[in-house]
């Protein structure tokens, strides 16, 4: 059998290994356009937050890894033609077209850091470093600026806004939404974030919508917004994104986003033909089809994929667009339904802040929590967090408890250790009424 | 842009016939519908059988007969014009070009004459004729697209869909579930209530919206130069809020015109309920070109008619429909007739006389003037906004028309008393802003009749008193009218 893999990234390597671990004899071929593998999109952040030395270190696998499994792959070889009927696949390579023939066929094409809308916004000047060579180009250009504007305040808008002020660099963050982040932390989670980021000099540009980008003469970039504009040194791209699939034939079926339609299984329309990560809608945290970009999404998908490519046997269990990262010297995390984004849901949803200490120390820090959940069966289906301290791992409990459709009152009875240094006399993620620390207190 | 346009002229004659046929109680003389048709009888005579090969396949539930002298038709109860209407839309060629192009946004003329089976000439003949009506809406097809500002693509779409397309089919088509999500999120973050006739229409414009919010390249520089006046508006902001949170759980980028196309629509059509347009009113700025005009054509109606001011409901009634008129004017262009405006405008004159008619032409110079650059008698939006002041006005005056309470109170035998009243009702029922009745002790009125000088004045409180000299006599008549005119003022 042979399966050939469109894309070597998380999606991509992910699968390869699982249908490696589940075929042994399988002959894989991944394909894959860039010239290097594995790079981590977020590479560019970790040398900024010197974390990493090179770019070079920012990778998730190695080829060596690839080689040990027998896994063979292509690099520079961008596919560009797949005909289903004949399940026969055209890529170039180094200038040179090529074909190759597949039994099984799984699509880990990604997405790419790209707006159609924003008109200018395709020229070099504007930063955009999801993948390596954009990356190092992207690291070059920011050096030698002052001033950087960024666009979209998403996780990479602001992350990028945190370091780059860190370094000393004047930023303007444009942000079409009345607050940054929205997509994971409501409104009033968010303040203490904005409070940092004004306090640290950001020019925040909420509810402006960029229209267009514009070269200046001196290699300055203008950014034109609904009213008004900023002209800066460099232009960082932070919107959403998109995946981008010209070689699909026409009977493998997209939704109007253009992801490519999937079942349970992740099958596309087509037989013997999957598709995986960026490229899909997942079922999201309503319990609805919906976009969630994420690595580890990425990962889930590739992996579910190559259990099912004989014979339908795993269903993907969707995503709860869990994130957790550090912004402005706060801690923050998500998984799950917002308060805001329960509009889209039809159960009644209640919530509840509070700010919990989470040692028994009286230097303890705090966080504050928000949970979301069902009015009528208290079914937990959201939860945010923001703390000065280091808290991202509790929110993969949280994450498990709504996977595991959890009510509050079980989360009261999980079973956690106890140690005053560590921990206080309830656990963190429990939401009792009476450890509440007054979180409306700080709202100022 | 008439329904017609979409068929072709022997199409649209056969369409006549039976147009002709209903205004005349299903039956006319060869002679009196070559007079309407203005063609020989040869030609009537083909366009007859011609209706008749088409309504093979309503199975005898439509029948013409005609042999020469008379034509009659006959339709079974559940059969209207409206199913003849679609039975020609149906198989119109321009009507699949509109559709085609919406479906796929693209064509080539190749893929064209090959799915409706014509000859690229006439392809290019018919794109030529509905080019040509689709000029007042600010958009042509050409290089096998739509083209024109977004706003006015979606806007004619929505008015094909709703009034020339079959609505229900166009419906099944689409499935349903996303849009019927969308609508309750919106209904709950906008916090108001979209009752289903609302709904349906908002569907519509949703399937239309959905279908083309990834196209590139959308042109909307009027619309963003008209939305500079609304950039801070509240509900705006909501509905941009919501455009982005929805879309934000796609891989669908939006632009600022995406809401901004959503903000014209649901202010310009019935969509919010007037309570929920209401709380709107509050708070937008009264200083935008929509708001003070709907307060300049609100003062200039109370003034017209002398009221010192409208019942508060009233009031807000006007306010709710103004509003839909005048965005209309301010943003969109063209319109599809879907009422013969001609007739109408007639049967208006006839019905509520030439002065309102003439008043809501005033009204609508004055606000043409100022919100929209769109002059000609021939703009369809202009005749259909036109059609809606009368109606604003005609509703306002039957609500302000003070209805003059009549009492009969013959004092006569049993019988008489009762056939005559009656008869007496019957007559003074016509009249005007009058509700005639028998005298009822227990009621209040303007007016009494009676045939005898009452014993006690007061028996009647305040009501003037008329003694009928000779019950049913015009002397009597001619006196009850003027008092009526007299009590009107
Ligand atoms: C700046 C940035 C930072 C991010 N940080 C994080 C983070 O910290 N955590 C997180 O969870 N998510 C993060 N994301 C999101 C994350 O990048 C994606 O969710 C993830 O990369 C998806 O993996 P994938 O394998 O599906 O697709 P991709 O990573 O997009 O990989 C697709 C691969 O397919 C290849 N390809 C595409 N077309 C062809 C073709 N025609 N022929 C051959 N090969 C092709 C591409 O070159 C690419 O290597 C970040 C995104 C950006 C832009």
């Amino acid at each position: 059998m042979r399966v050939v893999i469109i894309g070597a990234s998380f999606a991509g390597v992910a699968a390869a290994f699982e249908v490696r671990h589940i075929h042994p004899d399988a002959e894989i071929l991944l394909l894959e356009k860039q010239d290097t593998l594995g790079y981590i999109p977020s590479g560019l952040h970790l040398y900024w937050d010197k974390k990493i030395s090179d770019l070079d270190e920012a990778r998730f696998v190695t080829e060596g890894q690839l080689d040990k499994h027998g896994i063979v792959y292509h690099l520079n070889a961008t596919v560009q033609k797949v005909n289903t009927t004949q399940k026969i696949i055209t890529y170039d390579q180094h200038d040179l077209s090529d074909q190759l023939s597949y039994d099984k066929l799984i699509i880990a094409a990604g997405s790419r850091q790209l707006s159609e809308k924003i008109t200018g916004s395709a020229q070099e000047s504007v930063l955009k470093y999801k993948r390596y060579d954009e990356a190092q180009a992207a690291l070059i250009k920011v050096e030698e600026s002052e001033h950087i504007t960024i666009i979209g305040g998403g996780q990479v808008g602001v992350e990028a806004a945190d370091l780059l002020t860190t370094m000393e660099k004047q930023v303007t963050l444009v942000e079409s939404m009345d607050y940054v982040l929205f997509k994971y932390l409501d409104e009033d989670m968010i303040k203490p974030i904005e409070k940092n980021m004004t306090e640290k000099g950001v020019d925040l540009r909420m509810r402006q919508t960029v229209s267009s980008v514009e070269m200046e003469s001196d290699q300055k970039v203008t950014v034109c917004l609904g009213e008004g504009s900023v002209t800066s040194d460099a232009v960082i791209m932070g919107v959403n994104v998109r995946p981008h699939l010209p070689f699909l034939d026409e009977t493998i079926k997209q939704h109007t986003d253009q992801t490519i339609a999937v079942d349970r299984y992740l099958r596309t329309s087509v037989e013997d033909v999957f598709a995986v990560g960026d490229c899909i809608q997942l079922s999201g945290p309503g319990e609805d089809r919906v976009y969630v970009p994420l690595i580890n999404n990425a990962v889930r998908t590739g992996i579910v994929a190559a259990a099912n490519l004989i014979e339908p046997s795993r269903t993907f269990k969707g995503s709860l667009r869990t994130i957790g990262t550090r912004v402005f010297g706060k801690y923050i995390a998500s998984t799950g339904m917002t308060e805001a984004e329960s509009l889209f849901t039809d159960r009644t949803v209640e919530s509840h802040r509070q700010e919990v200490r989470l040692t028994s120390l009286a230097d303890s820090d705090t966080v504050t929590l928000k949970y979301v959940y069902d009015a009528k069966t208290h079914e937990l289906l959201g939860a945010q967090m923001i703390s000065d301290a280091n808290i991202l791992e509790k929110i993969n409990v949280l994450a498990l408890a709504i996977q595991s459709k959890q009510t509050l009152e079980d989360l009261q009875q999980t079973d956690y250790f106890f140690n005053p240094a560590y921990s206080q006399m309830t656990a963190t993620t429990n939401l009792i009424a009476w450890m509440d620390e007054r979180a409306d207190e700080d709202e100022n | 842009m008439k329904i017609e346009h979409f068929l072709e002229k022997n199409e649209v004659r056969e369409i006549t016939i039976f147009n002709q046929l209903v205004l005349n109680g299903g039956t006319l003389s060869y002679g009196k519908m070559l007079n309407h048709l203005g063609v020989s009888k040869a030609s009537l005579e083909n366009d007859l059988s011609s209706i008749a090969v088409r309504i093979e396949g309503f199975d005898q539930k439509v029948q013409l007969q005609y042999d020469g002298q008379t034509i009659g038709l006959s339709m079974s109860d559940d059969l209207s014009l409206q199913q003849i209407y679609r039975l020609y839309l149906d198989q119109s060629i321009k009507l699949q070009i509109i559709t085609f192009l919406f479906k796929h946004q693209e064509f080539s003329i190749t893929q064209l004459t090959q799915k409706l089976a014509i000859s690229e000439s006439s392809l290019f003949r018919k794109i030529k004729e509905l080019n040509s009506h689709l000029k007042e809406f600010g958009i042509k097809i050409r290089n096998g697209q739509m083209q024109g500002e977004e706003l006015q693509i979606r806007y004619f779409y929505f008015q094909f869909y709703c009034y020339i397309e079959n609505k229900v089919t166009f419906l099944a088509e689409h499935p349903n579930d996303r849009l019927t999500q969308m609508i309750d999120a919106m209904e709950k973050f906008l916090n108001v209530t979209i009752t289903p006739e609302n709904r349906e229409r908002l569907t519509i414009w949703l399937i239309i919206s959905n279908a083309r919010v990834s196209i590139i390249d959308k042109q909307a520089k009027r619309l963003r130069t008209q939305m500079k006046a609304y950039r801070k508006d509240p509900f705006f902001h909501k509905i941009q809020v919501f455009v982005l949170r929805y879309f934000s759980r796609y891989s669908i980028e939006v632009d600022e015109v995406e809401s901004m196309i959503h903000f014209a629509f649901l202010l310009a059509f019935p969509v919010l309920t007037e309570p929920d347009f209401h709380e709107y009113r509050l708070l937008r700025d009264r200083h935008a070109p929509i708001a003070s005009m709907d307060t300049l054509i609100a003062e200039t109606i109370i003034n017209h008619f002398k009221y010192r001011r409208l019942p508060y409901m009233l009031e807000r009634d006007m306010s709710y429909h103004l509003t839909h008129i005048h965005t209309r004017l301010y943003f969109f262009q063209g319109d599809i007739e879907i009422y013969e405006y001609e007739g109408i405008i007639a049967k208006e004159k006839q019905i509520v006389g030439t002065n309102v008619v003439s008043f809501a032409r005033t009204l609508l110079k004055t606000s043409t003037k100022t919100l929209a650059d769109k002059t000609g008698e021939n703009n369809s939006l202009l005749k259909m906004e036109l059609l809606k002041y009368i109606s604003l006005l005609v509703l306002i005056t039957f609500k302000m028309a003070s209805v003059i309470q009549v009492g009969i109170d013959l004092k006569m035998d049993g019988l008489y008393k009762e056939t005559l009243g009656e008869l007496l009702i019957l007559k003074l029922k016509p009249i005007k802003g009058v509700r005639v009745e028998h005298y009822d002790p227990t009621k209040i009125y303007d007016l009494v009749l009676t045939n005898e000088e009452p014993k006690d004045q007061a028996n009647y409180d305040d009501a003037r008193i008329y003694i009928l000299s000779e019950i049913l006599s015009s002397f009597d008549m001619v006196n009850i009218q003027r008092i009526i005119q007299e009590l009107n003022k």
